[in-house]
């Protein structure tokens, strides 16, 4: 019979817990990195996600103001029928307004600008504030006549991109306005998506004066409903079934007020995830520390545990009382992060509102804390179960005779299968909580292909620094021996600067790989300029006057249309299984174009292009990506709704598209016969080969916009200098969070350095008891740093490039090039942080006295 | 009227280490202890005492032969099996006392009643640090206690359970002379309080003198056993 049975009595977890408590009487030291490292994730990713859901709250609560009312209809081209538009005012009060892209110019010439013109009726805006200036009322504003001229009020970019003041003239199209005044709110501009100019806003008969209003002109018709207040969701889903049983061709977008913005709400969100991806980053370096401070505790516990285990206690009660102890602190930890995880959103929108889009919902938000808090655990669990398992199997003859630690044997099976199930969780909760799997994928797969390649390298050098041999110089063999001696710094500088630095050469390489690229197209490749709303009537004039105008150039255009894709294959284009990478072809308007002939630029890849005068049943090529994304085989057929006419179309073929190419691209482009009759206008671009000049473009940009006033005409360089403004933006934020990642490095350093404190102490007196000087010794200590820190970052430089190359080519299709400036100075960063904090962390230690010390020894 | 043996040992060989550091400590010992009996082990360092003592309380296990104790054939269990054995029939003394240094006096006494799961684990560990004469260092932790005052903690957690065995590994090494004499004392009073079976290891002659039997251990063999032994045995 075993003697366990005895009494019955096995110790439980109430008791482990009373243990585990009494045990934590010494205080927090020899922690604070473990909960530092826990508390800075777990902030990190709470304080990421309660700031995007904060900003997805505000876009949701301010909904009806965003979009302008409950719901909105938006037709391209052309406008509401007058039975759309009765049925429309039959179930709430509504609101019109046109929207297109103009030039704007001023009396002086070669003065333009690009400009977002909005015209409104008298029932704008539904709900919300417009808010002028000068505190007048918009519609007495725009409606009266100043001089004869009508009225225009403008943001004031607008103003100082022009440099006009209040009561100067500006032209748009074939009128004159008058500036009248300047918008100080306009409480739907959110919904209009992303802007390439500043605002115009007249009336709607001014905007008729324009003469920018032609068959094909890519204006937006909005009509805003307002049909209550706090109109239920299904209410409001009631009115869109009914819209869409009734004018089943109207090829209207509708949009309710809980979907007002969005492409921006998606933004957040992807946005958010990359954040919380690289929060998660954090909290692996983190865990590093976490493991650290664990094996340097339980090393310290060893006396103690076999105390307990000669007393009568088992392995698996002693495991109890430390894991209990480790929650404990993790609990510490955890709640720290989360108390700075609801408060970050607060501090980042007071420090942010000059750039937010939107006001964010000032309010603590559980879930995403909560998701803060499992994370947190899941970490801490992870990374403290293999040294806490290791505490099982400490022998209670430890009392009696010195043995080897037991730090290097591998725990029980049941914990190291715990510590793999532990992990494998975090991964599932990074990829359930994702926004996008597939990056969350090549995310986890990176992360933990990095982690287990920086394990062995750190395996790696302390075999090779073992090996190395016997050197004269005593520094040089001091710092290689610190490097493989037991209790050495190698697995950890390597591990946790390894994984920060890798994730910062690779972001640094994908951004400026980015920057690279699209500024290498605009100035290789990119056409200098986009005209678009040329009139099928004045096309051939167009282009004789940039051949004038222009000499050398290249003119190309091409027919244009506006159309929302309704369904592919037969299934609608709402219900159609794509991926996060090709929904974007299946949302909002498409351009859309006709052509006889190949474009130039493409080669088919599968089906055959139409002879020239074919006359048959509509065809159609795809974009050959996007197919294959979307998962369309040729013969599948394409329905798209074109000024009101749902027309459809079978697959012909499948053509590759230069997406980089910044030159006119469609996913969709139909036969001829497709949109025979159809009102259009034309897309044109003009390019001159080689280098041009800022004044060449300028010129051309003067002449056009006065001989052709109708045609909005865009600068490529402008909007590239937009988009680097917005990578510049996003690039710093990212900088921003992979900091915190950087941070946990100096936290991990910070902890092992101070866990390997006192064998430096113990060295270092016994080297100057044997004669070494404070100089030697620092001089071995650099060594040391400079060698970890080097070998570390050359590594980081490997995995960093490697992971930039697959993202760059795999996942963004571009072109990848080694930037060796980008390259050297995260490796430079590297050396001057570990050595620079590595003896920083010893400072003290050289200055240790020999006497005090051996006194004690 | 035979005295059943507390401990008995048979033919144990015990090896430590891995490869070539492989070192044979115990060579064949064959011991029996008596219930009640109090044995010196003496022998230069290394000579395999401790790890005799080790072996007695289940904590080494023989790589060869049987060890009984307390009734209990020690080399079928397993660690777990081992530790609640030791927790319920054997208290061990050790030279730098152990404590737990975050736990008071009181607590250190009641970790093996607590581990067993006695109700009264802080009653009975009261009366025994009182039996100690520690009645007013009962939440006092060990930093807060003299040496001797600490080793008075060790005995009395060594004695709570009422253990059949009190094992002792050099218990005054770290002691001055005057209070290691009283922790002899302690110790022996308390085992002839409880009738228990006290085998400790020992470098200090007068202490094994004072032992029942004394047994001297020289490379992993029981060399020579004194006078008093015979007796025992002859009784």
């Amino acid at each position: 019979m075993s003697p366990t049975n005895s009494n019955g009595y096995k110790p439980g977890i109430g008791l482990a817990a009373r243990f585990a408590l009494r045990e934590m009487r010494g205080g927090l030291k020899g922690f604070y990195v473990f909960i530092a490292c826990i508390a800075l994730g777990v902030a990190a990713i709470a304080g990421v996600s309660s700031f995007s859901r904060a900003l997805t709250e505000g876009i949701a609560s301010e909904g009806q103001v965003i979009l302008g009312g409950d719901l909105s209809f938006t037709l391209v081209h052309r406008e509401a029928t007058p039975d759309q538009l009765a049925y429309l005012q039959s179930t709430g009060e509504v609101s019109e307004i046109a929207s297109l892209r103009a030039m704007a110019r001023t009396q002086t010439a070669g003065n333009q600008t690009l400009v977002e013109m909005k015209a409104v009726d008298d029932h704008y805006p539904l709900t919300g504030d417009f808010e002028l200036d000068s505190g007048q009322n918009l519609q007495t504003v725009i409606n009266a006549r100043t001089d004869g001229l009508r009225n225009a009020v403008a943001e004031i970019a607008l103003l100082a991109r022009l440099g006009l003041e209040v009561g100067d003239q500006i032209a748009v199209g074939q009128t004159q306005f008058h500036i009248a005044d300047t918008i100080e709110l306009e409480p739907d501009k959110l919904s209009s998506g992303m802007t390439v100019g500043p605002r115009l806003l007249v009336s709607q008969a001014a905007l008729q004066d324009t003469g920018l209003i032609q068959p094909g002109s890519l204006v937006n018709y909005s009509y805003r409903v307002r049909i209550g207040e706090n109109t239920p969701e299904d209410e409001l889903q009631q009115v869109i079934d009914q819209a869409n049983d009734q004018f089943p061709n109207a090829g209207w977008r509708i949009r309710s007020k809980l979907e007002a913005a969005p492409s921006l709400q998606r933004n957040i969100q992807r946005f958010a995830q990359f954040l919380t991806l690289i929060g998660i980053t954090s909290l692996v370096v983190g865990g590093v520390g976490v493991a650290n401070a664990v094996r340097s505790y339980m090393d310290t516990r060893r006396e103690v545990i076999a105390s307990f285990k000669c007393l009568g206690a088992s392995g698996g009660f002693v495991f109890k009382v430390y894991l209990i102890q480790m929650m404990v602190l993790a609990t510490i930890g955890i709640v720290i992060g989360m108390v700075l995880g609801a408060l970050i959103p607060l501090i980042a929108m007071a420090a942010l509102q000059s750039i937010l889009p939107v006001d964010g919902v000032q309010a603590v938000y559980p879930l995403q804390l909560l998701t803060g808090m499992a994370y947190g655990y899941l970490t801490a669990l992870a990374f403290a179960l293999w040294p806490l398992g290791r505490a099982h199997d400490i022998a209670p003859t430890v009392l009696f005779r010195d043995e080897v630690s037991t730090r290097n044997r591998y725990p029980k099976p049941l914990y190291i299968a715990g510590a793999a199930l532990t992990l494998l969780l975090l991964a599932g909760l990074a990829l359930v909580m994702s926004y996008d799997k597939t990056i969350a994928i090549i995310f986890i797969g990176a992360c933990a292909g990095t982690y287990l390649l920086l394990l062995g390298v750190a395996r790696l050098i302390m075999a090779a620094a073992r090996r190395v041999p016997t050197v004269h110089s005593t520094e040089l063999r001091l710092a290689v021996t610190n490097i493989y001696r037991p209790g050495a710094l190698t697995p950890s500088v390597v591990l946790s600067l390894g994984l920060g630095l890798s994730l910062l050469v690779t972001l640094a390489l994908i951004d400026g790989n980015l920057r690279r690229d699209l500024n290498r197209t605009a100035e290789e490749q990119a056409p200098s300029f986009f005209f678009v709303d040329i009139q099928d009537s004045e096309r051939d004039a167009f282009q004789s006057f940039i051949e004038q105008n222009a000499p050398g150039s290249d003119f190309v255009s091409v027919p244009m249309l506006r159309g929302t894709l309704v369904s592919l294959k037969g299934i609608p284009a709402a219900d159609y299984p794509a991926p996060p990478g090709a929904e974007w072809v299946l949302r909002g308007d498409r351009g859309i174009t006709y052509s006889d002939a190949l474009p130039e630029t493409s080669t088919i890849t599968a089906g055959e292009w139409w002879p020239a005068d074919y006359s048959g049943e509509p065809l159609v090529s795809f974009a050959d990506e996007n197919a294959r994304e979307l998962g369309l085989n040729i013969g599948d057929m394409v329905t798209v709704n074109v000024l009101g006419r749902q027309i459809s179309a079978k697959i012909a073929n499948f053509r590759t598209v230069n997406w980089e190419s910044m030159s006119i691209n469609f996913v969709m482009i139909f036969s001829p016969n497709t949109f025979a009759g159809a009102p259009h206008a034309h897309l044109a671009t003009v390019g001159w080969p080689g280098e041009t000049t800022l004044q060449q473009e300028l010129d051309l940009l003067s002449k056009v916009t006065q001989a052709f006033p109708t045609v909005t005409s865009i600068r490529v360089k402008d909007a590239i200098e937009q988009i680097n403004e917005i990578v510049n933006q996003l690039a710093w934020a990212i900088r921003g969070a992979s900091s915190i990642t950087l941070l946990a490095s100096v936290l991990v350093l910070a902890g092992a350095l101070a866990a390997g404190h006192q064998s430096r102490i113990y060295d270092a007196v016994i080297l100057k008891t044997l004669g070494a000087t404070r100089r030697r010794l620092i001089k071995a200590y650099i060594l040391e740093y400079l060698i970890l820190g080097g070998s570390t970052a050359i590594f980081a430089l490997f995995a960093g490039s490697l992971a930039a190359y697959f993202i760059i080519t795999g996942v963004m299709g571009g072109t990848f090039t080694l930037l060796p400036v980008t390259v050297v100075t995260s490796i430079i960063g590297a050396l001057v942080f570990t050595v620079g904090f590595g003896l920083l962390g010893t400072w003290r230690v050289l200055g240790e006295k020999p006497a005090p010390v051996l006194r004690n020894l | 009227m035979t005295v059943n043996p507390a401990l008995e040992i048979n033919g144990v060989h015990l090896s430590l280490g891995h490869g070539a550091g492989r070192t044979h400590i115990l060579k064949g010992i064959d011991l029996s202890i008596a219930t009640g009996e109090s044995v010196g082990l003496v022998g230069p360092s290394g000579s395999g005492k401790s790890t005799l003592l080790m072996v007695m309380a289940g904590l080494e296990r023989a790589d060869k032969g049987t060890v009984k104790a307390a009734g209990q054939e020690l080399g079928t269990m397993n660690e777990d099996e081992l530790a609640r054995f030791r927790g319920q029939n054997v208290g061990i003394i050790f030279q730098s006392f152990h404590l737990v240094p975050n736990m008071t006096a009181l607590e250190n006494v009641a970790v093996p009643l607590e581990l067993s799961g006695d109700p009264q684990a802080f009653d009975r560990a009261r009366e025994e640090l009182e039996a100690v004469g520690l009645a007013h260092r009962l939440n006092h932790y060990p930093t807060q206690l003299s040496g001797g005052e600490q080793q008075r903690v060790a005995v009395a957690r060594a004695l709570v359970t009422n253990p059949e065995i009190i094992i002792a590994d050099e218990p005054t090494g770290n002691l001055d002379e005057s209070t290691g004499e009283q922790i002899v004392e302690l110790m022996f009073l308390a085992q002839q309080r409880k009738n228990a079976t006290l085998v400790l290891v020992t470098h200090n002659p007068a202490l094994a003198d004072r032992c029942q039997r004394k047994i001297r251990v020289h490379s992993g063999t029981i060399e020579e056993e004194t006078p008093a032994v015979r007796e025992v045995r002859a009784r």
